[in-house]
Order: C-alpha cells, then sequence, then structure tokens
C-alpha cells in the first residue's frame, strides 16, 4: 500500500505546478492553402508556431486567424502532407503550396505507450495505414493486414465467416496455445479470449473458435502497427513475446462536420472444389471394383447441395469533425455476411463513438475517449474439428455417395439406416447453432500537459464481452447418440478486463543537437471470465427449438455447469528512455517490471529490459552531397520478453467440485511457475535510394525462448490434472525479413509501385531432454488414438512423426518402412519462406491494386483424404478422385502414414481491386469512389485439399497442432462491388 | 488551482484507488487446499475414487483389453480399413507390442490415477470405513499394475507432487496388498440388502485377497509360477467365508449376473461398478455398452461397431447344452431379435427377416477368420461376443453410457473356481471336482469324470470369458507364451507389459521391464 500511495503522490505532484497563460497584442494574418496541383485543401490546420492559437481552413481552403503581434511563424499541416513553417513576420497574407508527403519516413508510428515518427525507430515496426488495407470483407482486422508485412503469418483456422485465425510473427515460440500476438485498441491491451461459450456436440466435436477481434470493424481502423522485435515488444513485457499489434481506431478530424459513407455487397462461392468422384465416375469404380451394391441410381453432388453463393452486405457510416478543441468521430456498422455452407454466416453491428477535447484557457488539459459497441450473431454450420468417422457437415458431403439422392422422390430427405453414412442435406437441417456476442470496450484518458515537456496522462479501460450460444440437433438425425433424442446445449460466458494506466511522458530538445525522451508509467489491468453451461438430450418433440424447452429432456440426460476462472491481475511498471543526437545517433531503453497473480508465489514480478540503437548514417557529413542515399539507417536491438499465456490458477492447488458431489484435484501447485522468456536480438538496415524511388529495409533476427510454459499430467500416481512447469529446453526462431517498395512510374496521371516482403524463417527446439510431446490428434475411422507430430529435440517445433509410405504393392496394399512398425520424422509444417507481393497502379481517375501472397516449404498433413476419403469407402461412400486406377486393395488398411503429407507451398491472388474516383459530384457529394475487388480468386499450388493455407486445430490437451487440414470449411472466392462517398 | 482542476485530481485519485493490489490470486470455481480442507466432503473425494474404476476397468482399450486381447478368448481383426487403429489391436493378439503402444500408455495411466484418487481420500481426514474403501480402492489398483507390469509407482498421501514417486517391486507390491486388504477387513462393512455390491465390502476385499493369494508366485515369477501352501490354505478359507456366507448364490440364469439390471438380479456379484444415467454418464471412458458395441455389426440391434470377435478353438470349448454359450435372453432377443453370448451364422431382427452387411452380404458370422480380413465378406467374419445383455431398457442405454449394467469385477463362480484350482494345487482332486461340477450343472454342461490344471484352465475359459482375467489365468497356469490360434509364436518378455516410455521419462525410478 505504502510503496503505492507514494507512487500515486509521485505521478500527481507534477499537476500542482500549472502555467498560466499570457494575454497580448495581436495582429490579423490570412491565407490560401493549395496543394502541388493547385487545388485547394480544406480542413487544413493553421497554428502559431509555440502556441496553440490556431484555425483551419474553410471551404475556399483560406484562413482567418488573429494572432499575437510578436508571433513570427505559422505552422501548416494537413494530413498526408509535409508541415511547412511559413514566415508572418513582415505579411498578413501568405499562399501556401503543401507538398505531398512522398517518404514514409515522416509518418508517426504508433508504438507502446507512444508514438514516434517513422525516422526515429530504432526497434522494428512495421505501419500500415487504411488505404494499405486488404480491401474487401474482413470480419476481423488481422485480415487486413494479411500478407502485408514481413515476418507476419496469419492463417485461417477455418473458412467460416468470423473464425478465428493462427496469427505468428517471427514464428512460432511456444510449445503451448500462446502464440498469438498481444492486440492494443488505442492504448488497451486486449485479453485475447472471446465469450463465445464452447461446445462439443455428441458425436460431433468441437466447432473451431471465433476471431476474438470480430466486434472492431475495419472501417473504423486508421493504422495498425507491427511490432516485432523486443525492442519494440519489452515494454509490453510479458505479454511481449510473440510481438504485438496496435490497432489505432480513426478520430475527428478538425473542420466542419464530415460524413463518410460506404456501402459494399458482394458474392461469395467456393475457391477452390476438393475433388471426389461425380456419379458416372463412382459407377465406374463400382465396376472396377466388381461391387454389384452401391449404385444408388442417382445423381447427386452433396458437396454443391450444402453450399451456396452467399451475399455479403457491408454499410458504414461515419460523422466526424469538430473544433481545434473538440473533435468527434461517431460511426456505425452493419455487415451481414452469408457462408458459402447453408446456414452459416456472421451478423455485424457496431458502433463506435470517439472525441478528443481539450479545456481550460491553456488548452493543457484535454480529455480523449473512445466508445466501441458491437454485436456479432454468428450462424454456425455444424463443421468440426474432431468429428468421428461419420464426419461433419463437409466430411459427410464429401464422402456421400454420389449415385444416392439426397431427398426422395417426395421432396423428403433420404436418411439411411443404421450406421451408414450422415446425410448432409439432414446434418444441415437437423442443426441450428447460433452463437450472440456483445461487446463494449470503452476507455476515457484525461491529460494534462504540466509544462511544454511534460505530460501527465491517465487512461481508464473496461472491455466486457458477453456471449449467449443455443444449440440444437434435432432427433431424427442419424447420429447413433442423437438419433430418436435430440441434443440441446445453451452456454452463457462473460469476459470482463479493466485496465487502469498512468504515463508521464517527457520530451525536451535540450540543445540543438540533442533530444531526449522519457517517459514512465503504472499499470493495472485484471481479467474475469466465466460461464454457464446446460445440457440436455432426449426431447419429446422437435415442433419447437429445444433451446426453448431445456425442460423437456428427461432430467437424468441433462446436465449443468458452471465456471469462474480464478481473477487474474497484472500491476506493472514501465519506463522508456530515448535519445537522438543531431538525428544521427538514436537510443532506446526500455524496461518494464510485470507483477502477475498468475506467476507462482516464488516469481511474482518478471522483469523485460530491451536496448536499442540506430545510426542514420545518411546524415552524417560524409554522406552528404551524395545523391544515391536519401536515408540510409542502421538499427540494432536486444531485449527481453515474456509469455504468460497461461491459464490463471496454474500455479496454485486447485479442487473442483464435480457433478453428483464429487470432487477432486484440478491442479498441482508449482510455486515456481513463471513466465516463458524470450531472447531476442535484431539487426536491421533501412535505406531509400534512386530519388527516393525505392524504400526498404532488411532485418535479421534470432529469438531464444527459454523457460517453456507446458503443462505436464502430473508424474502418475497423481491426480489427473495439471502440473504446469517451465519446461527445460529452449526453441530459436531465426531469420531474415526483407521489405521493398519501389515506384516505377510517378506522373502526373500515372504512378505504379511495386512492393515485396519475404521472410526467411527457421525453427528449432533445443536442448530438451523430457519425453517427446505429442500433438496432431488425426480424427476419423480406424486411426483412434494416433498422433501424427510432436515437439522432440533438435527438430521445429510440430515436426512430423509418420510412418513411411512406400506405395502400393502388387495386391495394392500399402507398404511401410519396416512394415510400418517404426515411425520417422518425415515433414516440417513450418513454411521457410513466406512472400507477400503488392503492386499498385493509378492512371487518372483509375486505380488498381493487386496482392499476392505466398508460403514455400510447408508440409501439410491431409487428415480429409486420410479417413474422410479413402478407397475403403467404397461401395457405400465416395472416395477421392485421385485414387481412381491406382488399384488399391479396398482392405488397405486406413491408417497415418506420409502417403498424406503434401507440399503446402502456394501462391494466392488474394486481393485485386480496380477503383474509380468520381471525385466530387455537384456540390454536395464528395470523394466519390466505385470499386470492385476480388478476394481469393485463385491458387496455384499442388495441394489437393481445399486450401493450403489450413490449420484445423487438432491440439492435444493445450498442446498447439499447426499445419493439419481435416474436412474444413472451405475457402470462399468474393467478388465485392463497394461505393464510398462523403458529404 | 480552480476549482476544475481539482475536481479532475478527485476523479482520477479515485479511479486510481483500484490499481492497488497485492496480486492475491482469488479463485473462482475452485477451492484452494486450505478451503479444501473444510469444504470438500470425505464422501465426494471417495466417490471420485470409485468414478476412477470406469476408465482403466470398463473402457474396451484399457486394461480389459490387455487382459482379453493378448489371450486365447478375444481377438480385434482389422477388417480392411476398420479397426486398424495403427495396428494396435494386431498387436496386442500377436504379443508384439511396443512400449509406445498407446493402450498399455493409457492402461498404466488410468490405474495409477485411481490410486492417487483413492490415496488423496487418506489426506482428507476420513471415516474408518471411508478410509477402509479408500485403501480397498488403492489395493486393486496396485494388484492390477502388479499383475499387467510388475513394479507399481507408489506414492504415500501429502507427497509433493512434483517429485518422481518410489517404485515397489513386485515382493513389496504383495505384502503391501496383503497387509492392506488385512488391516482394513475390519473396517469394512459386511455385504447386506443396504449395503450393495457396488460398495467395498469384507467380502470384495477377501476376493481380492483370494486373487492375490492365488496369483502371488505368477506375480514374484511369472515365467515359472510356484504356490506355496499356506496361500492355498488363505484362498481356500477366504472363498469358504464368501461361499459359506448364504449371501450369494449360482445365478439360474447365467446372464444375470450381467443384465442391466443386474444389481437386482445378479445373485452371484459380490464386487461390482454401478453404472446407468448419472453413473456412469459422468465419468471417464466407456462403460458397460462398449462391451457389445465393438462386437456388433453396424446392421444389428442395437448397432455397433463390428470388432472384437473369438476365435473357433475356444468356441469349441464348450457343449451345445452349456447356458454358458450363450442364445436367446429375455430382455434383449424379443426386442432387437439378438442373442446373447456366442454369435454364429445369420443373424437376424426382431421381426426375424435375416439381416445383411453394408456390402448386401447376408450377415452370416463365420467360425473362421484372419487377423487381416480384406475380402468382400470382412464384415462378417468371426464369432461375435455379447458377454453382457444389451440394455435395452433404459433410455440411451443400448448406444451409450446410459446402459445400467454394472460392471461385475467379483463374483461367486470365480470364488468357487479360485477354491478349486487351490484345492488341487494342494492335491485335493476330488474337492475340485465336486465344486467344478456342482458349477457346470447349474450351467447345464455334462458333469466331468476327472480334473486336471488343464481342464481347470478350461473350465476358467468357459465360465469367466470376455470378463477381463484371460491373460492373468493364462499366466498363472504357465500356457501363455504357447502358441494358438492368430498367435504362431510368443517371448518371454511378453508375461509383462512395458513401462511405457513417456513414463520412463518422468519417474527415474522405473526401471524398463526385461526384454524391452
Amino acid at each position: 500500500m505504502t510503496k503505492t500511495r507514494l507512487l500515486k503522490a509521485l505521478l500527481f505532484c507534477p499537476l500542482l505546478f500549472l502555467a498560466t497563460a499570457v494575454l497580448a497584442q495581436t495582429k490579423s494574418v490570412s491565407g490560401k492553402i493549395t496543394d502541388e496541383k493547385g487545388e485547394i485543401i480544406i480542413g487544413a490546420s493553421v497554428q502559431v508556431k509555440g502556441t496553440t492559437t490556431g484555425t483551419v481552413t474553410d471551404q475556399n481552403g483560406v484562413f482567418k486567424l488573429n494572432v499575437p503581434a510578436s508571433a513570427t511563424t505559422l505552422l501548416v499541416s494537413f494530413i498526408g502532407y509535409t508541415q511547412q513553417e511559413v514566415s508572418i513576420a513582415n505579411t498578413s497574407e501568405v499562399k501556401v503550396v503543401l507538398q505531398m508527403e512522398n517518404t514514409t519516413l515522416t509518418d508517426v508510428v504508433v508504438v507502446g505507450y507512444g508514438t514516434a515518427r517513422k525516422k526515429d525507430l530504432t526497434g522494428s515496426v512495421a505501419t500500415l495505414k487504411a488505404k494499405d488495407f486488404n480491401k474487401g470483407i474482413a470480419n476481423a482486422p488481422d485480415q487486413l493486414i494479411q500478407g502485408k508485412v514481413a515476418g507476419l503469418m496469419v492463417v485461417n483456422t477455418s473458412g467460416a465467416p468470423g473464425a478465428a485465425t493462427t496469427v505468428r510473427i517471427r514464428g512460432v515460440s511456444s510449445v503451448r496455445s500462446g502464440n498469438q500476438p498481444l492486440y492494443v485498441i488505442d492504448g488497451v491491451p486486449l485479453d485475447g479470449r472471446v465469450a463465445r461459450p464452447g461446445i462439443s456436440a455428441n458425436g460431433l466435436g468441437v466447432t473451431p473458435d471465433a476471431n476474438p477481434l470480430n466486434f472492431v470493424n475495419a472501417f473504423d481502423i486508421a493504422s495498425m502497427d507491427v511490432l516485432k522485435d523486443a525492442s519494440a515488444t519489452a515494454i509490453y513485457g510479458s505479454r511481449g513475446s510473440n510481438g504485438v499489434i496496435i490497432i489505432t481506431t480513426k478520430k475527428g478530424v478538425e473542420g466542419p462536420a464530415k460524413l463518410d459513407f460506404n456501402y459494399s455487397v458482394g458474392a461469395s462461392t467456393i475457391m477452390k472444389k476438393l475433388k471426389v468422384l461425380n456419379a458416372g465416375e463412382f459407377r465406374k469404380v463400382l465396376d472396377d471394383y466388381k461391387f454389384t451394391s452401391g449404385d444408388g441410381g442417382g445423381d447427386e453432388d452433396a458437396m454443391k447441395a450444402i453450399t451456396r453463393t452467399g451475399i455479403t452486405q457491408n454499410f458504414n457510416l461515419g460523422i466526424s469533425g469538430g473544433s481545434e478543441n473538440a473533435r468527434y468521430r461517431a460511426s456505425f456498422g452493419l455487415m451481414n455476411q452469408d457462408g458459402i455452407v447453408l446456414k452459416s454466416g456472421l451478423k455485424k453491428y457496431t458502433g463506435n463513438l470517439s472525441g478528443q477535447f481539450k479545456f481550460l484557457e491553456s488548452k493543457k488539459l484535454g480529455l480523449d475517449f473512445n466508445l466501441m459497441a458491437a454485436q456479432t450473431i454468428e450462424e454456425l454450420a455444424p463443421v468440426t474439428n474432431n468429428a468421428g468417422y461419420r464426419g461433419s457437415l463437409i466430411g459427410q458431403a464429401l464422402q456421400w455417395n454420389p449415385t444416392v439422392p439426397l431427398r426422395n422422390a417426395d421432396g423428403s430427405l433420404n436418411q439411411l439406416s443404421g450406421n451408414a453414412a450422415v446425410n448432409p442435406l439432414a446434418m444441415s437441417e437437423a442443426w441450428n447453432d447460433q452463437a450472440n456476442i456483445s461487446y463494449i470496450l470503452g476507455s476515457i484518458s484525461p491529460y494534462f500537459k504540466i509544462t511544454d515537456d511534460l505530460e501527465y496522462r491517465f487512461l481508464f479501460s473496461i472491455n466486457r464481452q458477453t456471449g449467449i450460444r443455443r444449440t440444437e440437433l434435432k432427433s431424427y438425425i442419424t447420429l447413433p447418440e442423437v438419433e430418436g433424442l435430440g441434443q440441446a446445449y445453451y452456454g452463457n460466458s462473460e469476459l470482463t478486463t479493466k485496465l487502469f494506466t498512468h504515463t508521464l511522458s517527457y520530451n525536451k530538445q535540450i540543445s540543438t543537437a540533442f533530444n531526449l525522451g522519457a517517459l514512465v508509467g503504472y499499470e493495472y489491468q485484471d481479467f474475469v471470465f466465466k460461464g454457464v453451461d446446460l445440457g440436455a438430450l432426449g426431447f419429446t418433440t422437435d415442433a419447437l427449438p429445444y433451446t426453448s424447452i431445456l425442460q423437456n429432456a428427461l432430467q437424468t440426460n441433462t446436465f449443468i455447469s458452471s465456471y469462474v476462472n480464478p481473477q487474474s491481475e497484472l500491476q506493472s511498471i514501465f519506463g522508456r528512455v530515448t535519445a537522438n543526437l543531431r538525428d544521427k545517433y538514436l537510443l532506446t531503453a526500455t524496461m518494464r517490471a510485470d507483477g502477475s497473480n498468475k506467476f507462482g508465489k516464488n516469481n511474482r514480478y518478471g522483469y523485460f529490459p530491451s536496448f536499442a540503437a540506430k545510426w542514420n548514417i545518411s546524415s552524417e557529413d560524409f554522406m552528404k552531397g551524395g545523391t544515391f542515399f536519401q536515408n540510409l539507417a542502421l538499427r540494432l536491438g536486444w531485449g527481453i520478453t515474456g509469455n504468460q499465456e497461461f491459464p490463471a490458477g496454474a500455479a496454485q492447488e486447485q479442487y473442483m467440485l464435480a457433478g453428483a458431489g464429487g470432487a477432486s484435484q484440478l491442479n498441482v501447485a508449482n510455486p515456481d511457475l513463471k513466465w516463458e522468456k524470450s531472447n531476442q536480438l535484431n539487426a536491421g538496415l533501412d535505406f531509400t535510394i534512386l530519388d527516393s524511388r525505392i524504400t526498404g529495409s532488411v532485418d535479421y533476427f534470432h529469438k531464444k525462448t527459454t523457460d517453456l510454459l507446458f503443462n505436464y499430467t502430473a508424474i502418475v500416481p497423481g491426480p489427473a490434472s495439471n502440473l504446469w512447469i517451465n519446461m527445460p529446453g529452449d526453441i530459436t526462431n531465426k531469420g531474415v525479413e526483407v521489405a521493398l517498395r519501389g515506384d516505377i512510374i510517378r506522373k502526373k496521371d500515372l504512378t505504379w509501385s511495386l512492393g515485396v516482403n519475404a521472410t526467411f524463417i527457421s525453427n528449432e527446439l533445443q536442448n530438451y531432454t523430457g519425453p517427446d510431446v505429442l500433438t496432431g490428434a488425426i480424427s476419423g475411422q480406424g486411426v483412434s488414438g494416433a498422433t501424427v507430430q510432436r515437439f522432440a529435440n533438435g527438430h521445429p517445433l510440430n515436426v512430423f512423426y509418420v510412418r513411411k509410405y512406400e506405395g502400393l504393392d502388387k495386391d495394392g496394399l500399402a507398404q511401410y518402412a519396416d512394415n510400418g512398425n517404426t515411425m520417422y520424422y518425415m515433414g516440417d509444417p513450418n513454411p521457410k519462406q513466406l512472400l507477400g507481393f503488392t503492386t499498385d497502379l493509378s492512371y487518372k481517375k483509375w486505380y488498381l491494386a493487386i496482392n499476392f501472397n505466398g508460403a514455400f516449404g510447408q508440409d501439410i498433413y491431409n487428415n480429409t483424404a486420410n479417413t474422410v476419403l479413402p478407397v475403403n469407402n467404397l461401395s457405400s461412400r465416395n472416395i477421392a478422385r485421385s485414387l481412381i486406377g491406382n488399384n488399391e486393395n479396398l482392405a488397405n488398411p486406413i491408417t497415418t502414414s506420409s502417403r498424406y503429407l503434401e507440399k503446402g507451398d502456394f501462391v494466392k491472388l488474394t486481393n485485386a481491386t480496380i477503383s474509380y474516383s468520381l471525385g466530387n459530384i455537384g456540390k454536395t457529394f464528395k470523394n466519390v469512389n466505385i470499386s470492385l475487388t476480388g478476394q481469393n480468386l485463385f491458387v496455384i499450388t499442388n495441394y489437393s485439399g481445399f486450401d493450403p493455407e489450413v490449420n484445423t486445430d487438432k491440439s492435444i490437451n493445450g498442446v498447439n497442432s499447426f499445419g493439419i487440414e481435416y474436412s474444413p470449411y472451405p475457402t470462399a472466392r468474393n467478388i465485392i462491388l463497394g461505393v464510398s462517398v462523403s458529404l | 488551482m480552480t476549482f476544475y482542476k481539482k475536481i479532475s485530481l478527485l476523479a482520477l485519485a479515485g479511479l486510481t484507488l483500484a490499481s492497488c493490489t497485492k496480486l492475491d490470486e482469488k479463485l473462482g470455481s475452485t477451492l484452494e487446499r486450505s478451503q479444501a480442507d473444510s469444504v470438500i466432503q470425505v464422501a465426494s473425494l471417495l466417490k471420485t475414487a470409485y468414478d476412477g474404476l470406469q476408465l482403466p476397468y470398463q473402457d474396451q482399450s484399457n486394461l480389459w483389453a490387455l487382459q482379453e486381447m493378448p489371450s486365447d478368448e478375444a481377438v480385434a481383426p482389422t477388417r480392411g480399413g476398420d479397426w486398424d487403429d495403427n495396428g494396435q489391436w494386431r498387436s496386442l493378439k500377436t504379443h508384439t507390442w511396443t512400449a509406445e503402444h498407446p493402450m498399455i500408455g493409457s492402461t498404466f495411466t488410468n490405474l495409477l490415477l485411481l490410486q492417487y484418487a483413492a490415496t488423496n481420500v487418506l489426506n482428507f481426514r476420513p471415516s474408518k470405513q471411508q478410509a477402509a474403501e479408500a485403501r480397498f480402492l488403492r489395493a486393486l489398483s496396485i494388484f492390477s499394475v502388479l499383475d499387467a507390469f510388475g513394479q507399481v509407482p507408489f506414492r504415500e498421501p501429502g507427497e509433493d507432487l512434483r517429485k518422481a514417486p518410489k517404485v515397489l517391486t513386485a515382493t513389496e507390491a504383495v505384502a503391501f496388498v496383503i497387509s492392506e486388504l488385512t488391516a482394513i477387513m475390519p473396517d469394512l462393512p459386511e455385504r447386506s440388502t443396504s449395503v450393495r455390491a457396488y460398495v467395498a465390502t469384507k467380502d470384495a476385499a477377501r476376493a481380492l485377497l483370494i486373487k492375490t493369494h492365488l496369483n502371488k508366485g505368477a506375480f514374484l515369477n511369472p515365467a515359472q509360477p510356484t504356490f506355496d501352501a499356506a496361500d492355498m490354505t488363505q484362498v481356500i478359507t477366504l472363498a469358504d467365508q464368501i461361499i459359506n456366507s448364504g449371501r450369494y448364490s449360482l445365478a439360474n440364469n447365467y446372464f444375470d449376473n450381467l443384465a442391466y439390471n443386474n444389481d437386482a438380479i445378479g445373485t452371484e456379484n459380490i464386487f461390482t461398478q454401478q453404472n446407468g444415467p448419472g453413473f456412469s454418464t459422468v465419468r471417464s471412458g466407456n462403460a458397460a455398452f462398449c462391451h457389445w458395441a465393438p462386437t456388433l455389426h453396424y446392421h444389428q440391434t442395437p448397432g455397433g461397431w463390428n470388432g472384437f470377435a473369438t476365435v473357433s478353438v475356444f468356441y469349441d470349448k464348450f457343449e451345445a447344452t452349456d447356458t454358458r454359450r450363450g442364445g436367446p435372453y429375455p430382455s434383449v432377443t424379443p426386442v432387437t431379435g439378438l442373442n446373447v453370448g456366442f454369435l454364429v451364422g445369420q443373424q437376424y431382427d426382431k421381426n426375424g427377416t435375416a439381416l445383411k452387411d453394408r456390402k448386401g452380404n447376408l450377415l452370416a458370422f463365420t467360425r473362421e477368420l484372419a487377423l487381416q480380413e480384406s475380402g468382400n465378406d470382412l464384415e462378417i467374419k468371426g464369432i461375435r461376443v455379447v458377454k453382457y445383455p444389451p440394455d435395452m431398457v433404459t433410455d440411451g442405454g443400448s448406444n451409450g453410457n446410459n446402459a445400467s449394467n454394472d460392471w461385475v469385477f467379483f463374483r461367486l463362480a470365480d470364488v468357487m473356481l479360485m477354491k478349486a484350482e487351490a484345492l488341487l494345487r494342494t492335491g485335493n482332486a476330488a474337492g475340485a471336482l465336486l465344486i467344478v461340477n456342482q458349477l457346470r450343472l447349474k450351467r447345464k454342461a455334462s458333469a466331468l469324470a476327472a480334473i486336471t490344471l488343464d481342464v481347470l484352465l478350461d473350465e476358467r475359459g468357459r465360465e469367466m470369458y470376455w470378463e477381463g482375467w484371460r491373460r492373468q489365468d493364462l499366466i498363472r497356469f504357465n500356457k501363455y507364451l504357447q502358441p494358438w490360434q492368430l498367435k504362431p509364436s510368443d517371448n518371454p518378455r511378453n508375461l509383462l507389459f512395458p513401462i511405457p516410455v513417456s513414463d520412463l521419462a518422468v519417474n527415474p525410478n522405473l526401471k524398463q521391464n526385461p526384454g524391452y
């Protein structure tokens, strides 16, 4: 307590010293502001240098301002243009021509707890502004930057609207699930979880996760900053290991009220079909195998029957404006996305209200606030990660016998009796699953400029999510545990996090040559997650939704459970010092002390330092006069970051109360438990050459992660519970990232630029002596308990460990090395190279942007081919088309082997947009723009599944799997027509 | 300072109050150890320990699989793509398993989880009877680990769970089980109308003591078991206490002991695990239904997984009149067309219509089968075994864990045969023959003229088939390494299962069994 009070006193004392404004004589200045082409600029900011006196230009680009008689210089600025100083010492009327910023060096980059000029950055940070984002349908912000940043990999875990993505910054450094980066929205670090109740339906498995960022509307995002190296992320301490993605929302711009509106409508279809037999081929194969049964006489495409052209509509409205001291922005968004699979989709309603206010005569007191509210309604198709041999919807459709009609002549569903295949259309009809999540993220941040150099800021934020999920599977479905009974689930989850941050920042130009910046802060955040789950089996009627009549089920077949996770708290002190000598030598040092109640009693506080230096070589005298380099800088950084993504309560001995009066130990105490630690070194080179036509950077990184968080089951005899430890061993991720951007044509009416980002990365588990950790659970018939991946010393994480397939013998039976008794390390799911390629072409009012991305060197395990479409399915179920003519024996046992490991290399045209700018129409409509966007237009790959960008969650007990496909929700190709207009 | 500023400061100060913390972690819906001591009812911990029996003992791919599949009476053949399961089932049959075999690993783990759950009861000040019941469950778990693995990791109550536990040798484990069961005997309840078979009673402890004394020689030297007279005397004395108690009698219908209502009509049952909605459904692992589902064909009622079977040599050990070979059963056959016991030949539905398999063949189970079936008839190969009559009465009972058939550990006929064995091993063949014939006549089999160890082993097979004891019996009778149908050769290492590699890696006190 004493310590905290002292801290508060320290934080508040400076507030007591307040400067007072001085009144003086004034004079009037006026002027007109235009761009290089002579077009007027409306809303440009004009300010007297060294004061807060200022105004903005009006509808005609003209301003008029009363300034102190002593004023000599005006600062004129507008977004996207270089700020200009204009002398008014001897004049009262000025003409200002603002230059477009042709370099990004002066861009402001958001770093942890502050901002920096790109030029001053010592760490590895990639910034994307709204104009650089991927166009088209984006359920969540991570999709906006997919393929755009070197070192960043975003992989979809499912093609369903609103499904989670796997995001990796500089590789995988954790054995367990905690590999996602930390997301920070306008200074508020998010929890990373989403309040969508999970269900695991009888006989069906677990549906893929929802994206925790679904509540953010892409329309509201101004920029995203990807913090990659430790010098950038160490300020986030025990949560910085996996990188940090900072999302900055749009704010009101000073000027008259402005209304932005956009609308888009899109159509989605399946991007790539998986090749199974059609009815004709199926009959032929039946003949070839001399089957007398199996031909149902029809012609059916079950995948077609359960998919559709999904229509997506997106409507956004933003209102912004304000005066210099009171700016606001409000926005509303509505998205209605139909999934390409029947009865799946996402409806999203968002509202965002933000304001920036300055008070007092001196304008030293300010207040920023931001309120984001959203509601998502997800309709989920019965597609699961781990369905058994009857499959979930996609598996059922793929293996449906194409000669058997899905519907009888009378239109009723053709359901097969017994343990035969499940009719996918019946599955779709019998299943109703809706998750409804409400989100509020509110923050308020008052600040006070104590002196010109010193500012105190406070941030309070609350993030609350409540999710309700209703699921039913009607009794007529022919799944043995459900047929004749029907089952229902009702789940409710709540997630609440609160944040308090105090920061004191100091920035002083000590001399003309030396600038010093400093930041100290204190932060407290807490997290609470709780929920209730209800379920029932055995309803007497299908007439009503089961979730409306849970009491109708047999009392012995109902279950109720609820949980409240331990409250976790994080209390931190952090600081940063930056020094800039002559813009040539820059130093940054950061330090964070994180105290977390999740850590064991003996390790409550962790310390995370970083140091980085930058040498702006092009500012050196010996470079002056040279014309080749417009910029050349060398960066070097080192730091320690942490990962504390283990469940709250993991360090404590915990007992749980189970059903029907049982009780058991849930967790074994480990008072030494601490965060996972990453030691990262980064060396980078930034350059701008050829008359600023080419800018680029190259970074080398080496990240070594130790004290790996892991949960063993306690050594038996022990409880069936977790023992969380810091596992001996370490994971090294190292690689090189290259980002290049070149302007090939830079004419007034025609510009063409190219951008490339490439990542070369490798990853290995070293110095590990424990038992191999198994993961990558394979689902389906005949492979109970099989796993294909492990964490083993000297191998990349998630290395495949399988039987070596040596082809079919003369009898059509599979041959394996050592008769299949030995397993081999045979493939690596981690890409060795990632590539992003963008090109922008603008000609007069036309604009074209194309975006490819690719990944190379990774292997994918095709669990779909392995167990959903094997030859053994004949004669009652369909098989993969690739099996035609290979003379495989029908009795060839299903087993896991390298036969189903496929090269995952791909290049995908992820995004292409063509737009036409109509400009202003009359006096009312401004910036009218029409665009046509295609997403996932094609993919070039040898991979036989739906999409080589795939990662079905096949984790075991929280140990990640990676690069396995199991009859996933297919990826959609979207064509979107959009229009945007401002008033 | 203006009023405005003061207000702002006060507001800030107010908001910051919450930001003072000592970082003590408060649990939500779970209990800390200190709370657990006062809140947790010992009864609920004891229930957890009892619940811990289901996964290792009842589930079809745990100890049951390790006792039956490597024996001469059960096989899970690979049928095309079905039941390959990466060769797990075949390697059990052919005695070619490795230390990475998943079922061996899970059996080891699950039995030791049970040991811990029972030990944990002792940590929470149980009553005398509660402690005795928990110690019985612990002894049962130790007995089974000893049987399968020849050594037993062991923890005292309250040990630091981060440290590797010590390991009892076979000699230590046998001594421990015997001394424990003897010590708790006075505190266990006697079986009565109010104390049901699913409670650890004095008779349950007696039955386990009998098994321990009888198998002691095999546990200490599985390659060449010996039988001390003192142990055999103990077997006879304890068996008589059960047989002569009047609490048990041979059932009129052999399958009543295993039926859905066996708690009421199973007159032989000494120790069981209670199953049914609300019991077996909330525990881990499959319960009784997994003893008919794996063997029944998809098109039978109840539909199954078309796997497990037996071999013709074993089937042929039965006389046609022997009721244990099976036939119609009252609560099953009229509503399903399904018989219980051994299923050979054409199968019918309840209307008497001949069933077909998924390929259109008549569903007529063949006498012979191969370990790896690949023909068009692969679905119909092999004689099926329905030891537990499917529960067609309880809702969701026939195809899920709602089935109410209580799982039977010990029953009277087993005790009688063990007494007969002890008599035979101590030279009293006449006494043994009397008991065996008493049992056979009840089962409608003809009386034997003479008895030998081989004959007695066969009789144990006929009586106890698919109840999870066959491997132990074969080892005790020194027959386990002999070649038999579908197992051409063997290796002495197979008398014990290997210690799973993952357990060796975390517990340095374990030593891998010889030959692995």
